[in-house]
């Protein structure tokens, strides 16, 4: 008994350093902020308890239902695109031999790179100007005539495409580190059967390959919460809030707005979002799904 | 060995330190954080003719400024919060002295403005606009006004006459556009409040001024007829492409781009702030002239030709400064002398630093360009005449201010009406007055 | 039938659909790296192609511009002192999720915690961790952001070196335990020694973050002496004026180092994430 105890407190020895900072540095400052969401504080003055004011413009802001809609294309444009490129990169880079390092590199290459270094290689290249209209226009290609950054319908596609071209490499680093464990004689078997390199990947890769691939869909899901440098640097949400995100308009009603309850209430329920897709993959879990 | 290098190192230290009062005695440090302009060489002028200038002409305070960004607001504020900051603290407009007001974070500038007389220096209006509860609290850094820049050569080769009301404004656009000339350089890519000129000029310039006066101070609304209509005018011409030819690439054009546009005859024209004297620099090496005038008045309720007030950029002290009395002689050194002023903002093409200050025509030197001097001597006689109007970023309380510009983009995508847009201002407006947050506006 | 065998060892579809995906990368960086060597002028006239005229004075003009020297080695300094902090305190954490039992149990609460932790926007706490900093006199200091960092980047490398640490044969451990070795000593002569490439890996990922991060330099860093290299580019473009020439030699440089790391250390990067990835 007296062993059992020992042992909890030697395990929380090791844990509490790190989670005594986490918890300093996000966690205490983020409940100290959620608190203000019942407030009307705009970040100097007195604070002063409105109940549930907050939300209820919240759920009347037409910004916050578009910044909320755009979350969602967001996550779902991340949950497609980069992860089937990442896929098709990672097992078309295992069939290969000759300068499959330096391929890995030049894929992992702009996750090396700051967000603003990023931001400024499309921008430029966005920018009717100097950027890829100057080639296209010459070929009669009018695609790149405008900015795809200031045009609503694009606007917000265009941001997602800078970050993701930034960020696939990385999915391909774990996709094609979990595929180099798959069992060389399951690959043989298929061989032998005559599966062709569909079937390969469908039955043998993907099947050996699904933890990673979940957690991929964890991160990817849990990250596009807080999306915000591409949005603040790119287009800053604009125009006209095609590429409004809720961290993008929290950060803009504290500090341009000087509105912080209001930005308090838009972190509270982006908070409960995060609750309820963690909770989610846990039940599934407990359901014996194997994630 | 060890002992004689450790008294070695004692005398060399007790030297250091006993030198340190021999090259300067204690000089009371001053603070000052500016938002940074380093491409213009703003820091690098500032650095030389204000720090190091006031700091050659005395030798009991030390100066120093530090520039944090391109805005300024943002550190100012967080660190104000956090009871720091510097003594003396700049701000973009009246909405952020407002807030800091709010906050308690200004030290009255009262007794100062007293001793030195500063209210005898300032135009009056410029002055209003930094007193709170009856007292002097922030020091106007900057005037600004919107005016019309315009290519001279091209409008003498084709017979243009600028504009001078609605249909001849109108008409010289068509006529702009069938040459396939922008009506207007402009561009909001790099500095989103773009939006808020050109919904500023025609607010000043079809609602007329004393709409927007009695806007102001809550006798008309906002969602009066004459706003929807000067709004809806603007959508159209937007929407026309007047502004670089189109929605789109008026978004996608930076400060560059349209100084290329209006020196380069792919526009004919240019309504911007007073800082676009700047720009025509660029006329320099051209064949071409550059002219400018005032803003036309488009409907025949606008009153007079007026040129909007507009401040921009402030500076205060800081409530929590130890050395106040030192930040204040600092702030009277600038405004004491009106020629340093002029040489200065000189150097800034006027855009920056021009500070209110009652200039007369014998104050410019022979080597300020005619075409600068007729404006600052006729913006003193027109405003004077009281034919002004009001700039958004300078009367505007903070959320009102910020969505005039941010959501007018929701107004020319369509997503919304422009009475809609017109309801949420006038909300905003009513729930700024009853948090009783508004910019002090003086009497008309 | 040689040919064929050559075949096989360079299967062209495979490298044409690779190239393909190289190329959406190389050309673009590429632009940036002809940009940062042409003259200001030249941009405009030749916006995409090779450079007519090469300027490297670019890069000496925005080396001194930037005071390079100096926010490098304040950089530098950041990057050391997160790794100190933040990757012994992260592998001590992995050590009693993965190995000690009762450590195991408390798995999906803390996991849960972490995960929570990284989808919490900065916006929502910066203000209040502004606050704070500046009541503990941490701000506009080193240890200050070096505290911020390990905390931002403590779930990904606890995570991450968790996973590695459950590939090692639990036996070892149990052989040493019964030998009567303290938990202490099982973290310090087993899984450090055994676990160095995911340490070697986290902290890569750490060090790369570190680098390139702003938003908190930004707002904790005001002195100008002790700025990080990642709040320079801001410096070469403003409301006003947009140097590409300046600006593009500017993010050369300031991506530079964290190259160099990555092609130094790209085969240790590879196995620390490889042995961990099947069990996360």
């Amino acid at each position: 008994m007296n062993n059992i105890r020992s042992e909890k407190v030697a395990s929380w020895f090791f844990l509490s350093p790190i989670l005594f900072i986490h918890f300093f540095v996000i966690a205490f400052p983020s409940i100290l902020s959620l608190a203000l969401c019942f407030t009307d504080w705009n970040g100097f003055g007195k604070i002063q308890f409105i109940g549930f004011q907050n939300f209820q413009e919240l759920f009347s802001d037409r910004v916050f239902k578009k910044a909320v809609w755009h979350n969602l294309i967001w996550t779902i444009f991340f949950l497609t695109v980069p992860i089937a490129v990442a896929l098709l990169g990672a097992f078309v880079l295992t069939g290969v031999k000759r300068f499959q390092l330096l391929y890995r590199f030049i894929f992992f290459f702009p996750y090396i790179l700051a967000s603003v270094v990023n931001c400024l290689i499309w921008k430029y290249l966005f920018h009717p100007k100097y950027g890829l209209n100057t080639f296209f226009d010459d070929l009669g290609i009018t695609f790149f005539e405008n900015s795809l950054l200031t045009q609503k319908e694009t606007s917000l596609l265009a941001v997602g495409f800078v970050d993701a071209w930034h960020f696939w490499g990385f999915l391909v680093v774990i996709y094609i580190t979990a595929m180099y464990q798959v069992d060389e004689s399951l690959y043989e078997a298929a061989e032998i059967e005559g599966a062709s390199k569909w079937q390969k990947f469908r039955y043998v890769t993907f099947p050996s390959i699904r933890p990673m691939f979940v957690f991929s869909i964890l991160i990817i899901m849990i990250w596009s919460v807080p999306a915000f440098d591409y949005v603040y640097i790119l287009t800053g949400g604009g125009p006209a809030y095609s590429s409004e995100v809720l961290a993008n308009y929290l950060h803009f009603q504290a500090f341009r707005n000087m509105n912080v309850g209001y930005a308090s209430a838009i972190g509270a329920l982006m908070f409960v979002y995060v609750f309820i897709i963690t909770g989610l993959f846990g039940l599934l879990r407990k359901l014996d799904w194997e994630i | 060995m060890f002992i004689p290098k450790l008294t070695t190192l004692a005398i060399v230290s007790t030297l250091a330190t006993a030198s340190i009062p021999a090259i300067g005695y204690a000089k009371t440090v001053v603070t000052w954080w500016n938002y940074s302009n380093e491409g213009s060489g703003l820091n690098a002028a500032l650095t030389e003719d204000i720090q190091d200038a006031f700091n050659a002409s005395q030798d009991e305070i030390e100066l120093k400024i530090f520039f944090k960004g391109e805005d300024v607001n943002e550190p100012t504020r967080t660190a104000l919060l956090a009871g720091a900051g510097p003594d003396i603290i700049t701000s973009s407009g009246s909405t952020y002295v407002r807030a800091y007001y709010d906050g308690g974070f200004l030290k009255s500038l009262e007794p100062y403005s007293q001793k030195y007389g500063w209210k005898d220096k300032i135009l009056p209006w410029a002055y209003n606009l930094g007193v709170f509860g009856n007292e002097f609290y922030s020091f106007p850094q900057n005037y600004e006004s919107m005016i019309y820049f315009y290519n001279k050569t091209l409008f003498e080769e084709n017979g243009w006459e600028l504009p001078t009301n609605l249909n001849e404004y109108e008409s010289l656009a068509q006529k702009a556009k069938e040459q396939n000339i922008f009506p207007f350089a402009y561009g909001s890519s790099g500095w989103q409040p773009t939006h808020e000129h050109l919904v500023g000029n025609y607010f000043n310039t079809y609602a007329g001024p004393d709409n927007v006066y009695k806007a102001l101070i809550g006798e008309k609304k906002w969602t009066d007829k004459e706003f929807v209509d000067a709004l809806e005018l603007l959508k159209k011409h937007m929407l026309d492409g007047y502004w670089s030819g189109s929605l789109e690439k008026y978004y996608a054009n930076d400060w560059d781009g349209f100084s290329a546009q209006i020196t380069n005859r792919e526009a004919a024209m240019m309504q911007i702030g007073t800082w676009g004297f700047e720009i025509m620099e660029g006329f320099a090496d051209k064949k071409d002239d550059w002219g400018w005038s005032p803003l036309p008045v488009l409907s025949d309720f606008a009153g007079n030709p007026n040129y909007q007030l507009s401040i921009g950029g402030t500076m205060s002290i800081n409530a929590a400064s130890k050395h106040p009395d030192a930040a204040a002689k600092v702030l009277n050194w600038i405004i004491s002398d009106k020629n340093r002023v002029l040489e200065f903002t000189a150097k800034r093409n006027y855009g920056e630093w021009l500070l209110p200050l009652k200039f007369e025509t014998s104050d410019f030197s022979g080597s300020v360009d005619q075409r600068i001097r007729d404006y600052l001597v006729d913006f003193a006689a027109v405003t004077g005449a009281g034919d002004y109007g009001y700039t958004t970023w300078t009367f505007y309380p903070s959320q009102a201010g910020t969505h005039i510009w941010k959501d007018m983009e929701s107004v020319w995508a369509n997503d919304i009406s422009v009475s809609e847009f017109l309801e949420e201002q006038q909300a905003l407006w009513d729930k700024a007055r009853a948090a009783n947050e508004l910019i002090p506006v003086g009497e008309r | 039938m040689f040919f064929i065998s050559r075949l096989k060892k360079f299967p062209i579809a495979n490298h044409v659909i690779l190239s393909i995906l190289a190329l959406i990368i190389i050309l673009p960086v590429t632009i940036l790296l002809f940009n940062s060597v042409k003259p200001k002028a030249e941009i405009g006239i030749n916006p995409l192609g090779f450079p007519h005229e090469m300027r490297f004075q670019n890069y000496s003009d925005a080396f001194v511009k930037a005071n390079y020297a100096k926010v490098f080695f304040n950089s530098f300094i950041l990057v050391v002192g997160t790794l100190f902090l933040c990757i012994p305190l992260s592998g001590a954490a992995a050590f009693s999720l993965a190995v000690m039992k009762s450590g195991k149990r408390l798995t999906p609460l803390v996991g849960l915690y972490l995960l929570v932790g990284l989808s919490i926007p900065a916006q929502l706490y910066i203000l209040p961790l502004f606050i704070l900093w500046k009541f503990l006199h941490l701000n506009n200091s080193f240890l200050g952001l070096i505290i911020i960092y390990t905390a931002l980047n403590a779930p990904f490398a606890v995570f991450l070196i968790r996973s590695y640490m459950l590939q090692l044969p639990q036996e070892l451990f149990e052989a040493a335990r019964i030998e009567g070795a303290s938990n202490i000593q099982l973290f310090i002569k087993i899984a450090v020694p055994l676990s160095w490439p995911v340490f070697l890996t986290s902290g890569l990922i750490v060090a790369l973050a570190v680098w390139n991060e702003f938003l908190f330099a930004v707002t904790f860093i005001y002195d100008d002496s002790i700025k990080p290299i990642s709040t320079i580019l801001f410096a070469f473009s403003d409301r006003f004026k947009n140097d590409y020439a300046l600006i593009s030699a500017s993010a050369v440089m300031m991506a530079l180092p964290m190259i160099i790391l990555f092609v130094l250390f790209q085969r240790n990067f590879i196995v620390g994430l490889t042995s961990g990835s099947m069990k996360s």
